[in-house]
């Protein structure tokens, strides 16, 4: 079973854990991950969620008025890789 | 009551003890957080950007800044003040100054003077305040840039209208900047409520963090160029800094220990302010009553009774201040400042350029013991 994930990238640090910590809040499933080169010159660091979840995900982003700067879909066969 | 055998009233310089939380917070941020925020994504990185996030959120909080991207870390007041002065103001520009500045304002604003920044004065009063008719007339006279002032003096303890000045400064476009250093922590700051569009704070005085952290807060409209350039995580294929907030103002790698220190400092802050300013407030007029009974003691700044920073300077007319300063540490273990704290502006419109003045500032953990027992060596040091 090949697991597939949504990974959003933010300008800033501040950003992206601010979007941790709203993820958190609402109970949606996420994994901090190094942010993969081919979403683009963000920050460092990225959310991953599983792909089931993402309209969660960006739901509870858009709440937190957190916005992400780039958006991909990846899978668990090539973990650098994204396939969009 | 006295800590190690000292009476510490040298808050105005840096505050001290420092909270417990301060210290366990500093241990834990070189330890299990002891990674480089904004860089990698391993644990010990995120435990140290998660840090960053806390203490941001804590600050700006504190301060009343909604959105916590505008509460900007910076090494201390004085570079932010530097990277407010300078990021503002271009040849050209006019800004308008309060007369009694500290020198974190005076001396970068000289450097801005020589380069084509007109900058202009506004008297204050005896006590120290400023003269807002004259703000007024001064900010209408041309089209100004800026408008800065201190919240506070860390010699008089005058305390300025900041509301009123942030009033005129907008009504004739101007932006107001205003140095807290020695408001914060020790009087209630809200900057959207007091209307500042730059204000600037030290993280080791009233907010009792450790030295070589400070904050600014930029309102999201205003436009400052950044003092510094370098890595800043992210955006790395550029050659300019991120525009995004707070990445394009804190280039190098974070004081993340100072930074988690001040945010367990804040914290404590966050809790105990509302009592702590009147604490403060009780013994700073308690202190002033008793040093302008004693013969020869002129205090200066606002009369006793009313509102100041707690802060008290004085002369007497026979003991020198450094000798006051020297016999207060070296008989009664009482920590003091003598000369002129940096601030020469304030001493000439108090008439002590050339004397300079013995400063005795209150914080937290001063007690009314501590106050009394100074009054009494003073007595006794200016009675020989």
């Amino acid at each position: 079973m090949i697991e597939r994930y949504a990974v959003y990238g933010f300008e800033t640090t501040h950003d992206a854990l601010s979007a941790e910590r709203a993820l958190a809040k609402a109970g949606v499933p996420f994994t901090t991950i190094p942010t993969p080169k081919s979403l683009g010159e963000l920050c460092g660091i990225a959310l991953r969620v599983p792909i089931a979840v993402a309209p969660d995900a960006e739901g509870a982003l858009e709440a937190a008025g957190l916005a992400w700067k780039a958006r991909a879909e990846i899978d668990d066969r090539t973990p650098s890789g994204l396939s969009r | 009551m006295p800590h190690d055998g000292i009476i510490y009233l040298d808050h105005a310089a840096t505050s001290w003890p420092k909270p417990p939380e301060v210290l366990e917070a500093i241990a834990y941020a070189l330890g299990p957080a002891g990674g480089n925020p904004n860089r990698s994504a391993h644990r010990l990185a995120l435990a140290a950007a998660r840090l960053m996030l806390e203490s941001r959120s804590t600050v700006a909080s504190f301060f009343g800044v909604p959105d916590a991207r505008d509460l900007l870390f910076v090494p201390g007041c004085t570079f932010g003040l530097n990277m407010a002065l300078k990021g503002l103001l271009e040849p050209g520009d006019r800004a308008v100054v309060s007369s009694v500045e500290h020198n974190a304002v005076v001396r970068p604003l000289a450097v801005l003077e020589k380069a084509g920044v007109e900058v202009v004065r506004i008297p204050t009063d005896r006590s120290g305040r400023i003269d807002l008719d004259a703000a007024e007339a001064l900010v209408a006279a041309r089209p100004t840039k800026a408008v800065v002032c201190q919240h506070a003096s860390n010699v008089t303890g005058a305390i300025q209208p900041i509301g009123d000045l942030a009033d005129i400064a907008h009504d004739h476009g101007a932006i107001l900047v205003v140095d807290g250093a020695q408001a914060a922590g020790h009087l209630k700051v809200d900057v959207t409520a007091l209307g500042a569009d730059v204000y600037v704070a030290s993280g080791h005085k009233g907010l009792l963090g450790p030295q070589g952290i400070g904050v600014v807060y930029l309102a999201p409209v205003i436009e400052v160029r950044e003092l510094v350039q370098g890595g800043s995580g992210g955006d790395s294929g550029s050659l300019t800094m991120p525009a995004a907030r707070p990445d394009r103002y804190e280039a190098g790698t974070p004081p993340v220990p100072a930074i988690a220190g001040l945010g367990a400092a804040v914290e404590v802050l966050s809790r105990e302010i509302d009592a702590l300013v009147v604490q403060e407030q009780r013994l700073v007029q308690r202190l002033v009553a008793g040093l302008a009974a004693i013969d020869g003691v002129r205090v200066l700044g606002p009369a006793p009774g009313e509102e100041r920073a707690p802060v008290a300077s004085i002369v007497h007319a026979s003991v020198e201040p450094d000798r006051l300063a020297y016999e207060l540490d070296s008989r009664y273990g009482i920590a003091v400042r003598a000369g002129l704290h940096c601030a020469p502006a304030a001493h000439a419109a108090a008439g002590t350029l050339e004397t300079g003045a013995v400063r005795f500032s209150i914080g937290r953990g001063v007690t009314e013991a501590d106050v009394d027992l100074a009054l009494e060596a003073v007595r006794e040091v200016c009675s020989k």
